[in-house]
């Protein structure tokens, strides 16, 4: 029999929160002021997960540090993908009128090119290095040092990001255009740079995020997907666009993945996420904790 | 004979009431003018009668049958059909096609493609499309895309039909031929119609019966000359018109 | 009007003629190509039923062909091969039938993820249930060879096509394209939306039910991450945005496009096709939506 009050399922459930709620972050910024569906999310995670391995195994430096390089350089990618493609299905008139599909089969495409050039590059195999992997005691429960960072560095984040969207010109304009797109472009807000920064910095976060994940799980080329699914569970359960939401709804997923595998079994974990996506899609597709209706 | 009868007809939006505890009744044969000021409910009263939306309260009874919480598709059946206010186009298949799928479905239901763009020609024919049959939609003008929805909703063979601000954005000479057009279509097909419109001298040349609305509540009813004199008109609606 | 027709068929028997002399004439070289283009174009005939003609896109085809090689695998040995084809496009037309109407209330881009997750759902419940049987991996000892399958796929691609050509140009067409323009008009025109929905999305899964079944024989060996690869989904995708339009040309231009740079690449530099793949998807997306089909007539029209 399980435990299901252990410590041990609880810091397990708070971390992968902390995973979800950062690179679900970055998806809802993307979709929030573009209505950009960012299917290629995943791999920018991977991308982050692979920097921070190389740079571990060639350097001896750590993710803690490697994680400001991702933040750079996925930063310093997603304004390039933002202005090479995204920009151009913005401003056509054509593709504009099913953004949403045209966004999603073209970064789809961006998705796998990631994948199978990761992939011709450093083949297909899944690599992992040993970091703090020592073991830290808490009152009862014990658990690796390198959970405590990912909790730490996901709780700081998204706490600076939450103050980021209320205190800074920056973030306000950004919400305003997620809000009230029209009165945005009214009162002045330059919708352009604010896409532009929101998009840079939707993936600026994944890629920090990927350099977290290769801290407990292996890199491959292929492990992106399944956290571009969990990350659209996550804000569909938190509401699109709703950013607050969206951390509730990471914290909501990542209890049900943990608690029903343990009280099952693994093998469950992808039946667990694709149910709940499902069912989320189809009975609330507004979220959980948003009223506002999407689906028109 | 009456066609239409809306029984205490209301709608909410969360709090907000567009449409309260309304009473109307519309005549067959007749043109009927719905007027109001910008969220008077006058979108919302059609989109409750042609089924796009529920009642939240009463009965809409048309030809005998009681169609409120009917679906569009049932409504349309039965014979209302609906040119909306935002132009609706299928902007990639031709203006033909366009008004072919009216024909297919509706309340005529053809069930030949063939037959059904015969007819949907002769309709381009007296919308005045006809030239552009095979054109895709997406390359009318406004007043052309006006004349679609119409030609459209016709097609479908209806007893009833719903006209919302057609002449909208027309220049005078557009809305002298739309209410010349509008008046020839009733004549031809026994139509009845009801209209929601701004142009308020359209309405005046246009119809023999006006139901005013203010905030969702029927505020006057009448013939046009009287309404124009009805004082609680004047300050719900024309007063500020005319400043 | 009826002429069209006659030239159609009469194009389609030359067509289903000159494939059914490849199993006399080639090797099993040519027989697998061949098999390969026709599986593509009968899988991308059938999508262009639903997303094409509705707008409805699906990335979750792969789910019927999954699905119809899982039906070939549970009658495999107690029924005849056509006979268990048969039931797996039955079998798929009802899955589509019991998950349709939920599914197609969701529109646009909510719908595209959600025939997804549909797809990885599905399959992770088939490796459940087999897991739970005790078994990994299937052997499928003494089915048919490899003609037979590629006269089944023939006669499936045959019948795709014909399925586009008559709906494309039916009462039912020209229903489910209102659809894809504007919805709402197209239920205020009396179209009963969400029936046409759901009977496109159910028939666009019987073929590749059948498809599915047909094929999981050919490497005689039942493994679900491979039969539910979302690669197929992708790839169906792909060669119907590359093909364009809502018509029969396009599924075929697409998949002769993709077989051939299936054949030059896939064997020694996989991730280079699928790099390519991604690209061109990026490519037709932005700049040619019209896709191959729009192009060529386009260039017929000019030249009138």
């Amino acid at each position: 029999m399980i435990d299901l009050f252990s410590g041990q399922l609880l810091i397990a459930a708070l971390v992968l929160a902390a995973i979800y709620g950062l690179v679900a972050l970055g998806l809802n910024l993307i979709y929030g002021t573009m209505r950009l569906l960012n299917v290629a999310h995943g791999e920018i995670l991977m991308l982050g997960g692979y920097l921070a391995y190389w740079t571990f195994t060639l350097t001896g430096v750590g993710p803690v540090w490697s994680m400001f390089l991702a933040l750079a350089l996925a930063g310093a990618f997603g304004a390039a993908v933002y202005r090479t493609l995204c920009r151009r299905v913005l401003r056509s008139s054509r593709l504009i009128e099913q953004i949403e599909a045209n966004s999603l089969l073209l970064l789809f495409g961006v998705s796998i090119i990631l994948q199978n050039a990761v992939a011709l590059s450093f083949t297909a195999t899944a690599r992992a290095y040993p970091y703090l992997d020592d073991i830290v005691r808490i009152g009862t429960f014990q658990v690796t040092a390198d959970r405590l960072v990912v909790l730490g560095i996901g709780l700081a984040l998204s706490l600076a990001a939450i103050l980021f969207f209320r205190l800074s010109a920056t973030g306000l304009q950004i919400r305003a255009l997620i809000q009230q797109p029209d009165a945005a472009l009214l009162v002045g807000v330059d919708v352009e740079r604010m896409r532009l920064i929101a998009f840079s910095l939707g993936f600026a976060i994944a890629g920090v995020a990927g350099c977290l994940i290769s801290m407990l799980e292996q890199v491959s080329p292929f492990m992106g997907f399944p956290f571009t699914i969990a990350a659209f569970v996550v804000i569909i359960l938190g509401g699109l666009g709703n950013l607050a939401g969206g951390l509730a709804g990471a914290l909501v997923l990542a209890a049900i993945e943990v608690y029903g595998v343990a009280l099952t079994t693994a093998s469950m974990r992808s039946i667990l996420i694709y149910g709940v996506f499902i069912a989320v899609l189809v009975w609330r597709p507004q979220g959980l904790f948003g009223g506002r209706s999407l689906v028109r | 004979m009456t066609l239409l009868e809306l029984r205490g007809v209301g709608r909410r939006f969360g709090g907000v009431v567009a449409v309260d505890a309304m009473d109307m009744t519309v005549d067959e044969g007749e043109i009927l003018g719905l007027m109001g000021a910008n969220g008077a409910g006058k979108t919302t009263l059609f989109a409750l009668i042609a089924g796009n939306l529920r009642p939240s309260a009463g009965e809409i009874h048309f030809r005998g049958w009681r169609i409120d919480g009917l679906r569009p598709d049932r409504v349309s059946r039965l014979g209302v059909a609906r040119a909306f206010q935002i132009v609706r186009p299928f902007a990639g298949l031709s203006v033909l096609e366009n008004v072919a799928v009216g024909s297919l479905f509706g309340t005529g239901r053809e069930r030949s493609i063939r037959r059904a763009e015969e007819r949907a020609m002769a309709v381009l024919e007296e919308v005045g499309l006809a030239a552009r049959a095979a054109d895709p939609a997406g390359t009318l003008t406004l007043a052309g895309r006006k004349r679609l929805e119409i030609a459209r909703a016709l097609a479908t063979r209806p007893r009833l039909l719903l006209l919302d601000e057609v002449m909208a954005g027309l220049t005078p000479v557009e809305v002298s031929e739309a209410l010349d057009m509008i008046q020839a279509l009733r004549q031809r097909h026994g139509l009845t119609i009801i209209v929601i419109e701004h142009v308020m001298r359209a309405l005046m040349r246009l119809c023999e019966r006006l139901v005013v609305l203010h905030h969702g509540v029927k505020i006057a009813e009448g013939p046009p000359g009287e309404i124009a004199a009805d004082p609680r008109v004047i300050e719900a609606y024309l007063g500020r018109a005319r400043e | 009007m009826i002429g069209r027709h006659f030239r159609f068929a009469g194009l389609l028997g030359v067509a289903v003629a000159a494939f059914a002399l490849v199993p006399r004439l080639g090797g099993d070289y040519a027989i697998g190509v061949a098999l390969n283009l026709l599986m593509w174009i009968a899988l991308t005939q059938s999508w262009v039923v639903l997303s094409a003609m509705t707008g409805y896109v699906s990335l979750g085809h792969a789910v019927f062909f999954g699905a119809g090689a899982y039906v070939m695998v549970l009658c495999f040995g107690s029924l005849p091969f056509w006979l268990s084809v048969i039931v797996a496009g039955a079998a798929t037309g009802a899955l589509a039938l019991a998950v349709g109407y939920p599914c197609l209330r969701v529109r646009g881009p909510y719908f595209v993820i959600l025939t997804f997750g549909l797809a990885e759902l599905v399959k992770f419940v088939v490796i459940n249930i087999e897991a739970g049987l005790g078994q990994f991996g299937r052997l499928l000892f003494g089915g048919p060879g490899l003609a037979q399958i590629f006269y089944v796929v023939l006669v499936l691609a045959a019948l795709s096509v014909a399925v586009t050509w008559f709906v494309r140009r039916s009462r039912f067409g020209r229903g489910l394209r209102a659809i894809r323009e504007n919805e709402e008009a197209a239920e205020t025109l009396g179209i009963d939306v969400a029936r046409f929905k759901v009977l496109a999305f159910a028939l666009s899964a019987i073929v590749p039910g059948m498809v599915g079944a047909a094929m999981v024989l050919r490497t005689t060996y039942f493994e679900p991450l491979d039969l539910f690869n979302p690669i197929t989904s992708f790839t169906i995708v792909s060669i119907a945005i590359i093909g364009g339009g809502d018509d029969v040309p396009g599924p075929i231009y697409g998949a002769f496009f993709l077989v051939l740079m299936q054949e030059l690449l896939w064997a020694n530099w996989p991730e280079v096709y699928m790099i390519l793949l991604g690209g061109l998807l990026v490519a037709f997306v932005l700049g040619v939506p019209d896709g191959i089909h729009g192009r060529v007539a386009a260039w017929r029209r000019s030249r009138r």
